[in-house]
């Protein structure tokens, strides 16, 4: 008899913990390989914020609240079994809506998925403008148009005097930098710049010897560089070994995680970069309180600060909530709708998507002075001072 | 021999209809999963004709796959052509190289051979990242078709279509040449087989069936890029999953594939960050205990047992 | 002065490369093995370098010795262990365990350094002086100097020494080595040990001009065999034109081709060298 009742009263408990099972977000993402050195900043960032959304309580649906859980496999830094792996989280592992990869090759490749199956995919790694143009309903982002990357670093360059006389153009040739490129271009004719060199090259090539040259005997006082983390540590090293210094360079990666001012030391001051994120107190954010408080929390736990990798992917956790919450089912159409029209105020920023999927947010030119990241020009002008020229390698 | 042949006759019988049937009983992962199966299987199907049975070890077949993948994806994504005939682009370009570039690669003999196929693929990968039409190094983006349904079909058939080629080599005098020319060239001449010849054939049939399975995994995958397409990781595989069942054999590059793309499989799935690890362990205990690959394992494990791993080694020690 | 400014570059750069080739082009040459890993022997040494310079605080050139002993231990434990259990087995096996070797040799890397990026840099990094308008950097002059020195160096020990002669003995005729009593498990271990010793100086000076991970061997590996190809695998000579001509090949396509052609280039003429003289430039005539 009292084995009976216990036995019931164990399955009563047992019922009412699966009455709330929690709903499954799959991703998955670089952990290994050679692409793992951003990668792993998703990973991070997705369980930090599923963390602390479940600690708060987790997601609202229907008057009750469910918790948040993860199911995350490990890509290798191979597109093909990325792929796979996304079919696999959503026909087996039966996840419940979708988190992005990085790389915006990687979000190519599997958002086809997300669109064949239907489940819309959030994704903070990928900001080729390519990703959005094919009419996909699935796929939303919270990186950025590649094109505008430089965008506000040139609004920089055309305010100062005298104005530089010769930029140079120097882009990898993967789907990410090329759209980088081509806004870039556009946007340097417009203020009206000389494009002296205007040059792909091939990604991961280690050997920047023969543009430094160029770069130094044409006299070009701006160079932007739209690459690698790996190439731009190169490229910063080769210029100093062959003392070319340009009054200014600008790299689209690197310049705000930590990882690169670690590997460089104070070669990495001066250089200038732009970021979609700042760890600012007036980004508010429902779960962390704001940006700066983020930060804090997010570098004691992990022992980096956080770069706009990991609070984008924080940012596309958050708007899954949101737009759960607000369809108040885990449906994918649903969800997809709501997420079509989520607006809220995250540690990341303001969160929307536009029409085509992808968020619509600033980029801030920032420069590493003294070791530290500083905010240099922002949409809406001036928000710190530009060490102008960048003095030479031997003066420092 | 014919009742060998007779119970192999049977079992396709009764499995194909099966194999043909499943993506209407299985789940969608293994249905995904039987077609990346069915293509590494194809591509090791497609390597054993010029590594396992003319012994020429190509590290070129990863071009074929990427001309095969950039046919498809160039008449379907630059010119809106249909499917099909971006297949017999790709078939006509992996065919057109392979006649082309196998007149002088083919007198190389052993490692410079493979060195020279190996540079040919980089070759190859950086000229198509910089033409304009194959979409530069950024790739192309192919229309999304929703039936995983006819990739099965398509590539059971291409699997097909592969092994019984080669069941057809295994007997006919075009393979006995190519048998002749592995093992000793020289001989082969003398003998009167045309080896200049009969390796550029093989070279152009492995080309084709390579190409085939390239173009079937470009529809299929719907982005294409020169990294993924021309993957020499991929060609490691082909050769890895025809030596481990056993180059030379009709059925044992579809036995390797089979087993080496469940373990992987699973792998991946199961203990996902140390898959890597796994597989590279997998590569080293396998060459080391079996260097003949499964078929001769089954053949030799039932006489000597355990002791099998032993005299491998013993034999090919220093 | 630009192109006499870029091919002093790629002098510089080849002579890095030579070093880089030597090792796998002595292993193939002596043991007919073509070691894929030899990528991974190259990164292991800039990470050996790297942690005596960042944690030891040796000096990264002073660290180069004992990066080099370390890597000849572990190169002869897997020649000893590993290699050596499978080399009469057919051809392609050799190059299926080697490629095996790179990845558990890459994964363990990045298990146990981290993905992150690292570079050696001392204070003195990044200097140069200016000789008639051209600008020399100090790091990779030196870099330059250790690399054609110690090609030279194996040069005179495979001539002149004994162990280097029982090496070319074991590469010329087995059998008839082992009449003379050499063991040649051990030469085998040997010269194994010496290619990844020398990968190991390479990646040193590898990491002081560039970064490192986990993940640069593959490309490495790719270069090491062109440039033993164009070389030939004869003699170290051979790798030091090698290394320079294709230093030079690189240089000269990224300033008037562009910089996505490079692999064009550099593979091209592997490709057209093993074609028209499979055994290098400065190789025997066939």
């Amino acid at each position: 008899m009292v084995r009976t009742l216990l036995f019931l009263a164990l399955l009563a408990l047992a019922s009412a913990g699966w009455a709330e099972s929690p709903i499954t977000l799959g991703a998955s993402v670089q952990l290994t390989g050679p692409v793992a050195n951003t990668g792993r900043y998703y990973k991070d960032a997705y369980e930090f914020a599923i963390d602390r959304i479940n600690a708060a309580g987790g997601v609202k649906i229907g008057g009750t609240s469910r918790k948040l859980a993860l199911k995350l496999l490990d890509n290798q830094s191979d597109v093909n079994l990325s792929v796979r792996q996304y079919v696999q989280l959503l026909s087996e592992d039966k996840v419940d809506l979708l988190l992005g990869p990085f790389a915006s090759n990687f979000v190519l490749a599997d958002s086809a998925i997300s669109e064949k199956y239907q489940v819309p995919m959030v994704q903070g790694g990928g900001a080729s403008d390519q990703i959005y143009s094919r009419g996909y309903h699935y796929i939303f982002g919270t990186l950025p148009p590649a094109s505008n990357y430089f965008g506000t670093t040139i609004e920089a360059l055309s305010k100062l005097s005298p104005k530089p006389a010769k930029v140079a153009l120097l882009y990898a040739d993967d789907a990410f930098d090329v759209a980088v490129a081509k806004g870039a271009r556009e946007q340097l004719a417009h203020a009206g710049f000389n494009t002296a060199i205007d040059e792909r090259y091939t990604s991961n090539t280690s050997d920047f010897t023969s543009l430094l040259s160029r770069i130094k005997s044409s006299n070009t006082e701006v160079v932007l560089v739209a690459g690698h983390e790996t190439e731009a540590l190169n490229f910063i090293r080769q210029a100093k070994s062959l003392g070319v210094s340009p009054k200014l360079y600008s790299f689209t990666v690197g310049v705000p995680s930590a990882d690169f001012r670690q590997a460089l030391g104070s070669d990495a001051n001066y250089a200038a970069g732009m970021t979609a994120w700042l760890p600012h107190k007036s980004l508010k954010d429902h779960w962390f309180g704001d940006a700066e408080q983020f930060a804090k929390a997010y570098q004691a736990k992990y022992g980096y600060e956080p770069d706009y990798h990991a609070a984008s992917g924080v940012a596309t956790v958050e708007a899954m909530v949101k737009a759960i919450e607000a369809a108040n089912s885990v449906d994918p159409r649903k969800v997809r709708d709501a997420l079509a029209h989520v607006n809220f105020s995250s540690a990341y920023g303001q969160v929307a998507f536009g029409p085509t999927g992808q968020i619509s947010l600033p980029q801030t030119m920032i420069q590493v002075q003294n070791g530290k990241v500083v905010a240099i020009y922002g949409p809406s002008g001036a928000l710190g001072k530009l060490q102008y020229p960048m003095p030479a390698w031997g003066k420092r | 021999m014919t009742r060998r042949t007779r119970r192999v006759l049977v079992t396709l019988a009764i499995g194909l209809p099966l194999l043909a049937a499943l993506p209407w009983i299985a789940s969608p992962v293994v249905v995904q999963f039987g077609i990346n199966m069915l293509i590494m299987a194809t591509l090791a199907q497609g390597w054993n004709i010029i590594g396992g049975y003319t012994g020429y070890s190509s590290f070129g077949n990863s071009v074929f796959f990427g001309l095969g993948a950039y046919g498809v994806g160039i008449a379907m994504a630059q010119f809106e052509q249909p499917f099909w005939i971006g297949l017999g682009l790709g078939l006509l370009l992996a065919v057109i190289f392979a006649l082309a570039i196998g007149l002088p690669v083919l007198r190389l003999k052993g490692h410079y051979f493979a060195i020279a196929t190996l540079g040919l693929a980089e070759v190859v990968t950086a000229i198509v990242s910089n033409v304009p039409i194959a979409g530069q190094n950024v790739g192309l983006v192919l229309p999304l078709l929703k039936s995983d349904v006819l990739f099965y079909e398509l590539s059971l058939g291409l699997l097909l279509l592969a092994t019984l080629t080669v069941f057809w080599l295994s007997r006919s005098r075009f393979g006995l040449g190519l048998i002749a020319i592995r093992e000793n060239e020289e001989a082969a001449a003398v003998m009167g087989v045309n080896t200049t010849r009969y390796k550029i054939l093989a070279f152009m049939l492995s080309a084709a069936l390579t190409s085939l399975a390239g173009g079937v995994y470009a529809y299929y995958i719907t982005f294409i890029d020169p990294a993924g397409a021309f993957d020499i990781s991929l060609n490691v595989k082909m050769i890895i999953m025809a030596v481990f069942g056993g180059p030379g054999t009709v059925l044992g590059p579809v036995a390797g594939a089979l087993l080496l793309s469940v373990l992987s499989e699973v792998l991946a799935s199961k203990v996902t960050n140390i898959a890597g690890l796994f597989f590279g362990l997998v590569i080293i205990v396998a060459v080391v205990l079996m260097p003949r690959g499964l078929a001769d394992l089954l053949q030799k494990f039932r006489r000597s047992g355990w002791r099998y791993f032993a005299q491998n080694i013993r034999s090919h020690r220093l | 002065m630009l192109l006499a400014q870029v091919l002093l570059n790629g002098l510089l750069l080849g002579g890095l490369y030579a070093l880089m080739a030597l090792g796998l082009a002595l292993v193939w040459g002596v043991l007919n093995i073509v070691n894929l890993s030899h990528g991974a022997f190259i990164m292991l040494g800039a990470y050996a370098t790297y942690f005596l310079f960042a944690k030891a605080h040796l000096d990264p050139f002073l660290a180069l010795p004992f990066a080099a002993l370390a890597l000849f231990m572990l190169g002869y434990a897997v020649q000893r262990g590993i290699l050596n259990l499978v080399i009469r087995g057919p051809m392609f096996n050799t190059l299926l365990i080697t490629f095996g070797l790179e990845v558990v040799i890459t994964f363990l890397a990045q298990f146990f350094f981290s993905a992150d990026f690292r570079t050696i840099n001392p204070g003195y990094a990044g200097t140069n002086f200016d000789v008639g308008g051209l600008t020399i950097p100090r790091i990779q002059l030196m870099a330059f100097a250790i690399a054609i020195g110690l090609t030279l160096g194996l040069w005179a020990f495979l001539l002149h020494s004994r162990p280097g002669r029982s090496i070319r003995a074991v590469s010329q005729n087995l059998l008839a080595a082992q009449l003379y009593g050499i063991e040649p498990r051990r030469i085998y271990a040997i010269t194994f040990g010496l290619g990844t010793a020398m990968a190991g100086v390479a990646g040193g000076l590898y990491g002081t001009v560039s970064q490192i991970n986990p993940y640069i061997g593959t490309a490495l590996t790719a270069k090491s065999f062109v440039i033993a190809i164009i070389g030939g695998l004869d003699n170290p000579l051979g790798v030091i034109v090698g290394g320079l001509f294709l230093g030079l090949a690189e240089s000269l396509t990224a300033l008037y081709i562009g910089p996505t052609y490079t692999d064009v280039a550099s593979f091209g003429i592997l490709v057209l060298v093993l074609i028209v003289k499979p055994t290098g430039l400065l190789g025997r005539t066939a």
